[in-house]
């Protein structure tokens, strides 16, 4: 909210300095986002008087002026033509420089020299009037700086959505009150009432539910002239950051911002009477297919739950949100209706939304309206209306529901607030507190229900002296439960007076960190020289179909299994780029590749460690982790000693099992994957870890590069699901005895068919070892001749090593023999000779 | 042959000998003489030993004498060389294998961690050393858990603090903040609780430098009985002084979260300017880097903890922020483009 300094002291004392009342302010909970000076823009603006005004020589429609400037008299050319000898108005001297940083030099207008310029109160931003020359009241000292006079400090002050009350002047003069000690000045409110007609023989109200319209006050102004308000509340609504319209409704702007209290005028003339001659207004739900024009001027189709202010012939206006356009107040209006009413906040709130028009008076409305100033609201915009419009204020008010409620009371513990607060205050320093922000406190009764939360029954104290009853001014809406008394009691004391200390309460108990696997395994490729990225996990819609990422290959790793559903939409998305929640990552990180490439960077490994998510039947969501990760270009640059190396699919491979390792799992088995796009169908495979790890790592196929719009050739990437991802403890490495005795290196070069999987020939050459072959590495693949034409030689290094024992060449040579048969009987091989 | 013959030969070999070792090039030079004077068959003191055998018997200890001597001596000569020659050998293969050791160093392959999640990790740690303990709940919340468990009901006024992206699953929607896991936690722990929820939170926010529609929060949560708004302020300006160094000034102020009462916003003296005030602080000196308060009663009852024997702390902070300001990153954007060119300072 917009706080005009000069107007604010009107209902309070202030003789702190901006910066020091700001400060105060934020640390009492009222934050100050700004501090603005107010005419800091009119430079070398002044004071004059009028002394002459005569008709420019060789133009009709501008005057020339003499106009004294403390010692100095100026000739200025002048367009307006509201302009009199006698008057007061600004000048904008030579060298000045006006909001808009419009500058004002010496200029010649028609063979006339014009030393400055007469300002209107437009060009000044002071008030709307652009047509006149702003003329200032006849005692106006002269040759004094315009901003001395009319310039004004304003702050910008954040009010939380729970202190409605303190959106108004008022209400943050209470606030200024509670800081500086001094009184509040309420707005001196005093109907003149004509001795005419009474209003209830003028207007009728009806509120068909009372449950949204708890309260409706009216009030009638006859005879009223349509016209600029004075210029003094003109200056004070755009410094509050509210365009002035009309003095009636910048009557009703005035009131809101002094009181917090929206209201609204209806030209009574576009008002239905009813058989006795009143205009006759209802307050109801919207009925089918009723429309209305708003004030912005657009023809809205009003929904049933829309909350209106009707006559006979339909609705006048939305209650709350903004009025409509045939009953707007205007040039020709006589007679105003002034309804002040209070409506429910929720409705407010949803109709708002529901037409997109939150407005100064639907953000008052929704924080909730204390009753009380319906009555006050509409008497005091009564008041304004004849003051400054003229016209006669009907005897008495229109009122649905005159009773007002009492002020609410809060039980508190001074003892708890203490325990709440860390603080050793008392009840007697809490009470003082307390009253600087016009709570009063009451003793409290034997039995006294205190309310601990709001949702459940109240707690009763035993003694009488454990407790307080703080007496809540009404129009504070938000303290409800002993929690709200004891920030109240440490606001006003200040944030500082509370003790900072270390907690002497008890640690908790043990729980692993649901992150170690995961960091476990973010550590090990970062140091295998992969750079982690995070992707936003709200993708286009597109992107999955394109993508095609086949999520069940994952499954098969207890919680973190794939979940085949549909994908999470956004219902409200910021844009089509950001439409559902994705299921894989891979689509994501070619998306960093593109990124990468465009910045021209080919050489690309990255990793992430991120969420699938998807929507089942049931339309539960459900996420997993994944781990997923890309390669392509470089995994090495190349320097004058070494040659470049660039990733393959064996790397591919290795990082599955590098991510095996790094939580303590045996390495992984790999199976062909001829699945097709997004993967090369003979570039891919499963790796498999049982229970621990599963998913697909291969290259991209052609096409999915192309649909990326990609430079790479060749992109590796797999997505894994691994145990423990989303939370799971290491276990401890379980060593096996590394025995006395050295173990021996045998290579073995068996030809087998080319339809032969390495993979398979690896788990018969394991299989047939048994815990005597602690290796197996395949050094060489060799096709060509003497071989067949359909064959080819895997060459393998066998590790062997005994637990416990020597071995001898003659047993090593026994396993060798058994590792070919093995082969032969399984795969058809033979030893290569 | 006689032994002062027989004598003057063996001297004579050894005059020889010497000089022609000392004089020897290289090993196989050396080897050659070795041979040359002392192989076992036709060595040149073998030659001449097989003469002993035509001494009288009581010459002959005295020509082994002799022949010892001069064994000694060459087999000492040759030695000798052959210490030089290796040693020499050893220069200059050292000196052909001069590499220009000023060319820059070659890179061992290291990958960076995401500065986001290392920032998540500096947080962790600090606050385990507190006794915070970690836990993760999910990013598809619903209306339940997100607003109305944490005392936000529907069409509160309070909503507009979080613009919300919804999605098509029944009361679902992307948690705006990770407070939804005090909740779980209160669920599932018993007091004391030291709670740390760190993870990825979503709004319906546009992006720009500062603001994006997903972001990173850690969650604090502590619950004991006798927890107060005492010990929430001195964790807060001890973590202040562990992140940001001993030297942060602090302040704590009044806000507003309807699952607070009290409510806390915690500022830190402007880490740009100083706290003389500049843009980057709203020209006020000072930076709001998380907002806390003591857990409103109601949400420590829909955590199923008994308010009245109870109380707690929370707190809610932005790692992207404190991100960027730890890492002098002005445009958040960079955390989730996957730009290689700024990872890469991170390795």
């Amino acid at each position: 909210m917009r706080v005009p300094l000069s107007w604010l002291r009107d209902y309070v004392d202030i003789d702190l300095a901006p910066e020091q009342l700001a400060e105060r302010l934020t640390l009492l909970g009222m934050e100050v986002q700004g501090i603005e000076r107010w005419g800091a823009d009119w430079r070398n603006v002044v004071t004059g008087e009028l002394l002459e005004v005569a008709r420019h020589p060789r133009a009709d429609r501008l005057s020339l002026t003499r106009v004294r400037v403390g010692a100095e008299v100026l000739e200025i050319v002048c367009g307006a033509t509201n302009i009199a000898a006698g008057q007061r108005v600004p000048v904008a001297l030579p060298g000045a420089v006006l909001p808009g940083d419009r500058a004002i030099e010496r200029t010649e207008k028609m063979g006339v020299v014009s030393n400055g310029m007469l300002c209107s109160g437009d060009e000044l931003r002071l008030t709307a009037d652009a047509d006149g020359i702003l003329i200032l009241p006849p005692g106006t000292p002269l040759g004094v700086p315009l901003a001395d006079l009319y310039g004004d400090v304003v702050l910008d002050v954040d009010v939380k959505p729970n202190r409605g009350d303190a959106l108004s002047l008022v209400g943050l003069a209470r606030e200024v009150a509670a800081v500086t000690g001094s009184a509040v000045r309420f707005p001196e409110i005093a109907v003149g009432e004509s001795a005419g007609p009474s209003v209830a023989s003028l207007l009728a109200v009806v509120v068909e539910d009372p449950a949204l319209c708890p309260r409706f006050v009216g009030r009638w102004v006859g005879g009223v002239t349509v016209g600029p308000s004075p210029d003094r509340v003109q200056m004070r609504l755009l410094a509050a950051g509210m365009r002035p319209v009309s003095n009636v409704v910048d009557a009703t702007n005035y009131a809101m911002l002094e009181l917090g209290k929206p209201t609204h005028a209806f030209d009574a003339s576009a008002v239905a009477r009813d058989g006795a001659g009143r205009a006759r207004i209802v307050v109801r739900a919207a009925g089918p297919g009723e429309r209305l024009e708003t004030l912005d001027h657009v023809e809205r189709e009003l929904s049933a739950d829309t909350l209106v202010i009707a006559d006979e012939r339909g609705p006048l206006a939305i209650a709350g949100v903004m009025g409509g356009a045939a009953s707007e107040v205007g040039a020709t209006t006589r007679d105003v209706i002034v309804e002040s009413a209070v409506f429910d906040p929720v409705s407010i709130r949803r109709t708002a939304f529901r037409y997109a028009l939150r407005s100064e008076a639907s953000l008052r409305f929704e924080k909730g309206q204390e009753a009380r100033l319906a009555r006050i609201g509409a008497d005091r915009v009564a008041q304004l209306v004849a003051a400054w419009a003229g016209g006669t204020v009907a005897p008495g008010r229109v009122d649905t529901a005159p009773a007002e409620p009492a002020p609410s009371r809060v039980a508190f513990r001074p003892g708890r607030v203490d325990r709440l607060l860390g603080t050793a205050f008392g009840a007697a320093e809490q009470a003082t507190l307390l009253a600087r922000v016009g709570i009063a406190v009451e003793p409290a009764a034997a039995g006294q229900a205190v309310p601990v939360a709001a949702d459940e029954a109240p707690l009763l104290v035993e003694s009488a002296a454990d407790a307080l009853v703080a007496v809540v001014p009404t129009w504070r809406r938000d303290l409800h439960i002993e929690a709200d008394v004891a920030e109240e009691i440490a606001r006003v004391r200040g944030y500082d007076a509370i003790p900072t200390k270390a907690p002497d309460t008890q640690m908790p108990h043990f729980r692993p960190d649901p992150l170690e696997r995961r960091t476990a395994i973010r550590r090990a490729l970062a140091g295998a020289g992969l750079d982690e990225v995070l992707t936003p996990a709200l993708v286009p819609e597109a992107q999955a179909a394109l993508l095609g990422w086949p999520a069940e290959a994952a499954d098969g790793v207890p919680g973190e299994d794939a979940f085949a559903g549909r994908p999470v939409r956004v219902r409200n998305p910021l844009s089509e780029r950001h439409a559902v929640l994705r299921g894989s990552l891979i689509g994501s990180l070619l998306d960093v590749l593109a990124f990468n490439e465009r910045h021209g960077r080919d050489d690309v490994a990255v990793f992430e460690a991120g969420k699938g998510y998807a929507a089942g039947a049931d339309g539960a969501a459900r996420e997993w982790w994944r781990l997923s990760f890309l390669l392509t270009g470089a995994a090495a640059p190349g320097t004058w000693s070494r040659p470049a190396r660039t990733w393959d699919l064996e790397d591919a491979k290795a990082i599955a099992a590098l991510v095996a390792r790094a939580v303590r799992g045996a390495p992984p088995t790999f199976a062909p994957h001829r699945g097709g796009a997004p993967l090369h169908p003979g570039r891919a495979a499963r790796a498999t870890v049982p229970g621990l790890l599963a998913g697909l790592v291969g290259e991209v196929h052609p096409e999915t590069l192309a649909a990326w719009d990609l430079r790479a050739s060749r992109v590796l990437v797999g997505e894994l699901a691994v145990g423990g991802l989303g939370g799971g403890q290491l276990a401890p490495v379980r060593v096996e005895p590394t025995g006395r005795h050295p173990g021996t290196e045998r290579d073995l070069a068996v030809v087998v068919a080319e339809g032969v999987a390495a993979g398979d020939v690896a788990a018969t050459l394991q299989a047939a070892g048994g815990p005597l072959v602690r290796g197996i590495t395949l050094f060489d693949v060799y096709r060509g001749g003497p071989l067949g034409a359909a064959e080819k030689s895997l060459a393998w290094r066998i590790a062997v090593r005994p637990d416990d024992r020597a071995l001898d060449d003659g047993e090593v040579d026994a396993l060798m023999g058994r590792l070919v048969e093995a082969v032969a009987s399984a795969h058809g091989g033979r030893l290569r000779a | 042959m006689d032994l002062a013959s027989l004598t003057a030969q063996l001297q004579a070999l050894r005059a020889e000998a010497l000089p022609r070792i000392a004089a020897a090039p290289d090993l196989a030079a050396i080897d050659e003489l070795d041979l040359h004077y002392l192989g076992r068959k036709g060595g040149a003191l073998s030659v001449l030993m097989r003469g002993i055998g035509a001494l009288p018997v009581e010459d002959r200890p005295r020509v082994g004498v002799v022949v010892n001597e001069v064994r000694q001596a060459v087999e000492g000569a040759l030695g000798a060389a052959r210490e030089g020659a290796g040693a020499a050998a050893l220069a200059a293969r050292l000196a052909a294998e001069t590499v220009d050791v000023t060319a820059p160093a070659r890179e061992i392959p290291r990958g960076a961690l995401h500065p986001i999640l290392e920032t998540i990790d500096r947080i962790a740690a600090i606050f385990g050393q507190f006794g915070f303990v970690s836990y993760e709940g999910p990013e598809v919340e619903t209306d339940a858990t997100n607003f109305r468990m944490l005392n936000i009901p529907p069409d509160h006024p309070a909503r507009d603090l979080w613009d919300t992206l919804y999605v098509d699953v029944p009361g679902g929607l992307l948690r705006t903040h990770t407070s939804p896991g005090q909740i779980r936690v209160m669920q599932a722990e018993r007091p004391p609780i030291r709670a740390l929820l760190p993870g990825r939170c979503f709004r319906y926010e546009a992006t720009d430098a500062s603001h994006a529609s997903e972001f990173y929060q850690v969650e604090g949560l502590m619950v004991d009985e006798g927890t107060n708004l005492a010990d929430l302020k001195g964790q807060l300006v001890e973590f202040a002084h562990a992140m940001f160094g001993e030297g942060t000034a602090t302040r704590f102020r009044p806000g507003y979260y309807p699952f607070t009462e009290p409510s806390v916003a915690f500022d830190i003296g402007c880490l740009v300017c100083g706290g003389s005030g500049c843009a980057a602080c709203g020209r006020t000196g000072w930076m709001t880097i998380l907002g806390a308060g003591m857990v409103h009663p109601v949400v420590l009852r829909h955590g199923g903890i008994d308010p009245e024997r109870y109380q707690g702390f929370a707190f809610g902070m932005g790692v992207d922020r404190i991100a960027m300001l730890r890492h002098g990153v002005t445009d958040l954007r960079v955390f989730l483009d996957g730009d290689l060119r700024f990872l890469e300072q991170f390795r």
